[in-house]
């Protein structure tokens, strides 16, 4: 029998709004006040999100970032900084029960079941891509989607991005990834590590291609039938709440 | 400041940042793309250590192993084990 979920549409808002939506959907989903859900999301301004363990001054180039105008901000669950980039990504969350029969006491299995709708919306799209433990899917050997787990709350928050589209010298202007100079031949090496769909499919694709896809993929992965929704007043209310702590530099320089 | 960096092969990358008056730690910070929950037994097991004797190294490797055990920590991407190293070798660099 499919399993019911609430779908949340592509909505764009800040890096610190987003944040606080997925944990607010997290509480309400611990507390029994909400059903499964599957959010789908994007970024305005463009931010680096930090995993929660990270530290600013190791992984960000803060004057390349203030210069961009990007946000920074740190999840709630670990892993590595992303570049969430206003052009270039769709970001996705799924929020379970953490007792949900879906979910595995191993940690890997879990990001692997939760991962494979990406697995499934990339291959709607002709794109053959795997998953890469502990929390990476991988075409030809090249990242395009990295995500993170935490359990919180009584629930699980499965969050994490697809690279639609790559700008190189964003994303290693701002992101840390190596002590040497953003020479060309660094940047090089760096690209050959990520990929994008646009560069596979070889064509620009618009973002509500890649939705489709994605509901597609999370509906056949998951087993799932998708009841559009929104928000319910509590969890706004704990947005509002969250959106602060989130927004805040206690917050954000913790590390 | 000391510094430590460590990618742990087919895992994460764990860094240690630490500071050392007479002979002890006198602050620690650890830090790095791993996923540790409850996620607070990170915060616990730096201020664990802070005022630690850094000599013998096998002392502070036996804290970090049974504080992880004992709090039943659920870590991904590393091992007990390696949060020793990488602040054993901060101690050395």
């Amino acid at each position: 029998m499919p399993q019911r979920f609430r779908f949340l549409d592509l909505k764009v808002n800040d890096a610190y709004t987003n944040m606080a939506v997925d944990e607010a959907i997290t509480k309400a989903r611990g507390e029994g006040k909400v059903p499964d859900t599957l959010r789908f999301y994007m970024w305005k301004p463009s931010g680096v999100t930090l995993g929660y363990f990270q530290s600013v001054e190791d992984e960000v180039n803060l004057e390349a970032l203030n210069r961009f105008g990007f946000d920074l901000n740190r999840r709630i669950s670990g892993g590595g900084a992303v570049l969430n980039s206003e052009t270039g990504e769709i970001t996705y969350s799924v929020i379970l029960r953490e007792d949900d029969p879906l979910m595995s006491t191993d940690p890997v299995e879990s990001y692997h079941l939760l991962c494979q709708g990406i697995i499934d919306a990339l291959d709607v799209l002709g794109i053959k891509a795997e998953f890469k433990p502990i929390n990476d899917i991988i075409v030809n050997g090249k990242k395009i989607s990295g995500n993170a787990q935490i359990r919180r709350y009584g629930a699980v928050l499965h969050h994490g991005t697809l690279l639609v589209d790559f700008d190189a010298k964003q994303m290693f202007g701002v992101l840390k990834i190596s002590k040497e100079k953003l020479s060309d031949k660094m940047i090089q090496q760096a690209e050959d590590r990520v990929t994008t769909v646009r560069r596979l499919l070889g064509r620009p694709i618009g973002f509500h291609e890649v939705r489709d896809a994605l509901e597609k993929g999370y509906k056949k992965a998951l087993n799932a039938e998708l009841a559009k929704g929104d928000l319910t007043s509590y969890e706004q209310e704990l947005v509002k709440q969250f959106r602060e702590r989130y927004a805040g530099r206690a917050w954000i320089y913790r590390r | 400041m000391k510094k430590f960096e460590y990618k742990v092969p087919g895992g994460k990358l764990l860094r240690a940042k630490l500071e050392i008056g007479n002979g002890r730690i006198t602050s620690l910070q650890l830090s790095g793309d791993f996923f540790m929950e409850p996620e607070t037994d990170l915060e616990e097991l730096e201020t664990r250590l802070t005022g630690f004797k850094v000599e013998p190294a096998v002392y502070i490797e036996q804290t970090v192993l049974s504080f992880f055990t004992s709090h039943k920590t659920m870590i991904a991407g590393a091992s007990p084990k390696d949060f020793a190293y990488v602040i054993n070798q901060a101690v050395k660099a």
